[in-house]
């Protein structure tokens, strides 16, 4: 725990030093306030955009987004997973599957999805089930392989059902590849998601991140854009520094 | 050490951020320009090498960026000289505090809203699972589009959620398709072609949406150039020059404009004498922009003509 408490003091060091050097960089004036807005700007821009509400709702937006589309992304590639770790014909097509689309990037594929989806919440849903799934896949597979062969020949000697035996052998075996793959599929999704909204401005209602993002952006507010960055910072180190690390304990503990 | 390893890091940083800026030490007259009709007069200028003659010992370099929203911010950054852009994208700059104001005027032109569905006959009939495509939010089509939401429903923003930002040729395409865009925003040739299709009409224009005639794209310049009298007289007698040319030589213009647009001749004809294709250095409208965008905050203060066009 005390590690733990090293780190974070560690990092606000690290924090409050660059905060000072931007505070110096922007005192110097080298640059125009419209390309190197100050600190204070930047907290007054996120402080009254979060007060407003809306880029709360973008927020959420972007996270139901992400959420939908790792629950889909981690169903899907479970199954995938496990019929290719029954079937070596499956394994072998999902092998190419994987080594066709898993290089192709998200944002590659967006003018394809726009012409067959069209634009909007499922083309972004879309784009980021394609980035998270083959990560995945590869991730899993590699988790279920490595088992020892011991306890699976055991379990097929007494005659168990393939829902036990993924259910009660390969899933909880696998469970620290499968984290790896989650985390790998949530890095993945978040860059989509960012990235498409950015480019396209597909958006639903309101949009999400991204859309706000790109609205600071067309609207000229610097203080905004890196209100929007911050913001982003910020939800990627609690999910990867808090939700993974609380994942990671929980599992350690319960094997 | 702690103390000298900040210094180092520092000047590096510096270093770094001070190449960024570096201008080029010869004569060099950077222009930028977006694509459409409404930018025919720069073409020309291209074309007939109008500013190579009147500034001999410049070099002109012609730079065409897909959006306003660029071309602000290589105006920024101090890559481009002189932008071509919509009045409502120049104010939200000055806005935010650039040193720039308007050389000239360069074109007024039709634009409008068009759908295919013939249920949506007024912008009352949009339903939320609409979409809208236009360049950007902030640019001119958008505001427009906001000017016509004020006036029927008193509220600038009501059709907001439904805005997907597009670039023109990509959303003729949507639109075309009959997909999930309903309506675009649009100008010429876009403006047009669109409205040739029997499927699609017009709900709004952009002057109705306006309530009178206004320049649709202007040239902008910052103070730097502006103190630099011999290329901003240039351009802005250049301009001129393009603009008498395409009156008085209307057939040669368009021969012109036919081949670097790679449009047909008759069908360029056709656009470029269509009810409101008007090229002039004349600025008008920017009063009601804005009014408008003050009253609707979409900019914090409020603009008299000199500080917005340069003399």
């Amino acid at each position: 725990m005390s590690g733990l408490r090293n780190k974070y003091i560690q990092r606000s060091i690290s924090v409050i030093i660059l905060i000072f050097l931007w505070e110096i960089l922007y005192k110097l004036q080298m640059f125009p306030v419209q390309l190197f807005p100050s600190t204070t700007q930047i907290i007054k821009a996120l402080v009254e955009d979060l007060m407003a509400g809306k880029l709360l709702v973008q927020i959420g937006h972007s996270l139901l987004l992400i959420i939908v589309a790792l629950v889909m992304g981690f169903i899907i590639a479970l199954f995938l997973s496990y019929v290719g770790y029954l079937s070596k014909s499956i394994s072998v097509l999902l092998d190419t599957l994987i080594a066709i689309l898993d290089p192709l990037p998200g944002v590659a594929i967006l003018p394809l999805v726009i012409l067959w989806i069209g634009i909007g919440e499922k083309a972004i849903l879309f784009i980021m089930l394609h980035s998270i799934i083959w990560p995945m896949v590869i991730s899993i597979q590699t988790g279920m392989n490595n088992i020892d062969k011991v306890y699976i020949e055991s379990a097929k000697t007494n005659s168990i059902t393939h829902w036990q035996l993924f259910w009660c052998i390969l899933f909880p075996l696998s469970l620290p590849q499968i984290m790896a793959g989650l985390k790998i599929g949530w890095s993945r999704s978040w860059r989509a998601l960012i990235s498409t909204e950015m480019i396209f401005g597909a958006i639903g209602s309101l949009g999400g991140i991204g859309w706000y993002l790109f609205e600071k952006r067309t609207f000229m507010n610097t203080p905004g854009m890196f209100a929007g960055l911050i913001v982003i910072i910020i939800i990627s180190i609690f999910i990867e520094d808090v939700a993974f690390v609380k994942m990671d304990a929980w599992i350690k503990e319960k094997l | 050490m702690k103390g000298f390893k900040a210094v180092i890091i520092i000047s590096f940083m510096m270093l770094i951020f001070s190449s960024c800026t570096k201008k080029n030490g010869e004569e060099t007259l950077f222009i930028a320009e977006q694509y459409g009709l409404a930018y025919a007069p720069l073409q020309i200028m291209k074309e007939k090498q109008i500013l190579e003659a009147l500034l001999p010992n410049t070099k002109i370099e012609w730079v065409t960026l897909s959006n306003t929203t660029s071309i602000r911010e290589a105006m920024l950054s101090e890559n481009v000289d002189v932008g071509f852009m919509g009045i409502p994208p120049f104010i939200i700059g000055l806005d935010n505090g650039m040193d720039w104001k308007i050389m000239s005027g360069l074109s007024k032109n039709p634009s409008g809203l068009v759908t295919y569905d013939k249920n949506i006959k007024t912008l009352a009939d949009f339903t939320s699972a609409d979409k809208i495509a236009l360049p950007q939010p902030g640019s001119i089509q958008h505001i427009l589009l906001a000017m016509a939401c004020e006036k029927q429903f008193g509220e600038a923003d009501r059709l907001d959620h439904l805005l997907v930002a597009m670039k023109h040729p990509d959303a003729y395409q949507s639109l075309e398709s009959q997909s999930t865009i309903k309506a675009h925003f649009a100008s010429p040739p876009y403006l047009f072609d669109e409205l040739n299709n029997a499927d699609n009409h017009l709900i709004l224009s952009g002057e109705e949406a306006f309530g009178e005639d206004f320049t649709f794209i202007v040239g902008v310049c910052g103070r730097e150039f502006y103190n630099n009298k011999k290329q901003y007289e240039a351009v802005n007698e250049g301009l001129k020059q393009a603009i008498t040319y395409m009156k008085q030589n209307e057939a040669e213009a368009i021969a012109l404009l036919s081949t670097s647009y790679s449009i047909d001749e008759l069908l360029l004809k056709e656009y470029l004498t269509q009810e409101g294709m008007i090229y002039s250095q004349e600025v008008e409208g920017l009063e009601r922009f804005v009014d408008f965008m003050l009253r609707n905050e979409y900019i914090k203060n409020d603009y008299q003509l000199d500080d917005l066009i340069w003399e």
